[in-house]
């Protein structure tokens, strides 16, 4: 097809002008996510303690799935109801997780019937 | 075309409505995130359950690893602009961005081909250790999904040359396929922090 065949609809200058905007947000945030990972490949190599390796990659992760979410997925420009549509699922799949990892706590399994079939 | 979508256009991101192919989708990714939820939660609790089953940072390549989500991470700025050039009415950009995704996404999917080869090489199979097992289906159905999102992206990328495309629902169906592709990324997200990296401390 053509570029003639194609009628996009008359948007205004205002609209134009947020998407523009959108772009450098979109540039800086693409920016910033590439530095994570970065930061997150070093950061495991550092002779730092355990538990603030584990804790930066958590907040770490944490940042780059929310911005991915927030900005990328337009959730912040969008209606309430979507937040609440994938949060309700995000909130399932975190519980479900959590339960799990209580059933199967070392203590509350019995290896032995387990591997005596 | 209905006052709803005049509406948007006009007055620039005042939705009166939402779109039912949006709404639904959005549903969709909420299912999808209990899906691989249970996925990523099996492979972790497998994971603590039998620590001894096998030792993956012998095999892990974690810069090649970071490289193909870096990869993933860029495809989806380009989704962003694609779907934003599908607003402003750009067809052109659209088109230039979806080639970029899609090529970037192709990229992804070579290196885990060649990652699952390595590791296979290396004597870590789907039924070799429990860890094998739930790794290969996890990363497995995450790989699918990156192929389907690809199939999705060529088929939009063909119709923008049907001469059929209405300008409204274009970027609606633009805008939904890359709520899909961005899902994608955010799963890989997780998956890289809570299975690759979480192995090295």
């Amino acid at each position: 097809m053509s570029e003639a065949d194609y009628h996009p609809l008359p948007v205004s200058n205002e609209f134009l002008q947020e998407e523009n905007e959108k772009y450098h947000t979109f540039v800086n945030l693409a920016l910033a996510l590439a530095a994570i990972t970065g930061i997150e490949l070093v950061l495991v190599y550092l002779p730092f303690n355990e538990i603030f390796v584990f804790s930066s990659l958590m907040a770490l992760s944490l940042f780059k799935f929310g911005a991915v979410i927030a900005w990328f997925m337009h959730l912040i420009y969008d209606k309430l109801i979507l937040t609440l549509a994938f949060m309700t699922g995000m909130a399932i799949a975190t519980g479900t997780y959590t339960a799990l990892l209580f059933l199967f706590s070392r203590n509350n399994v019995d290896f032995d019937a387990i591997t005596g079939f | 075309m209905s006052d709803a979508a005049t509406a948007h256009h006009d007055d620039g991101h005042e939705n009166l409505v939402i779109d039912n192919k949006k709404l639904f989708m959005w549903f969709f990714l909420g299912s999808d995130c209990m899906f691989f939820g249970t996925l990523i939660s099996t492979h972790l609790i497998y994971r603590k359950l039998y620590p001894e089953a096998y030792e993956p940072t012998s095999v892990f390549a974690l810069e090649l690893t970071s490289f193909s989500t870096f990869i993933l991470l860029m495809s989806s700025f380009l989704m962003a602009l694609a779907v934003s050039a599908m607003h402003k009415g750009e067809i052109k950009s659209f088109r230039r961005n979806v080639i970029g995704v899609m090529f970037f996404g192709l990229i992804f999917l070579g290196i885990q081909v060649y990652e699952f080869a390595h590791f296979v090489h290396a004597g870590l199979t789907l039924s070799t250790t429990t860890f094998g097992s739930t790794f290969y289906l996890m990363t497995g159905t995450h790989g699918v999904h990156v192929a389907i999102g690809i199939f999705w992206l060529l088929c939009l990328y063909f119709y923008s040359y049907s001469g059929k495309m209405d300008a409204h629902q274009s970027a609606v169906d633009v805008e939904v396929a890359g709520l899909y592709w961005h899902f994608v990324d955010i799963v890989w997200i997780v998956i890289f922090t809570a299975v690759y990296l979480i192995e090295y401390i």
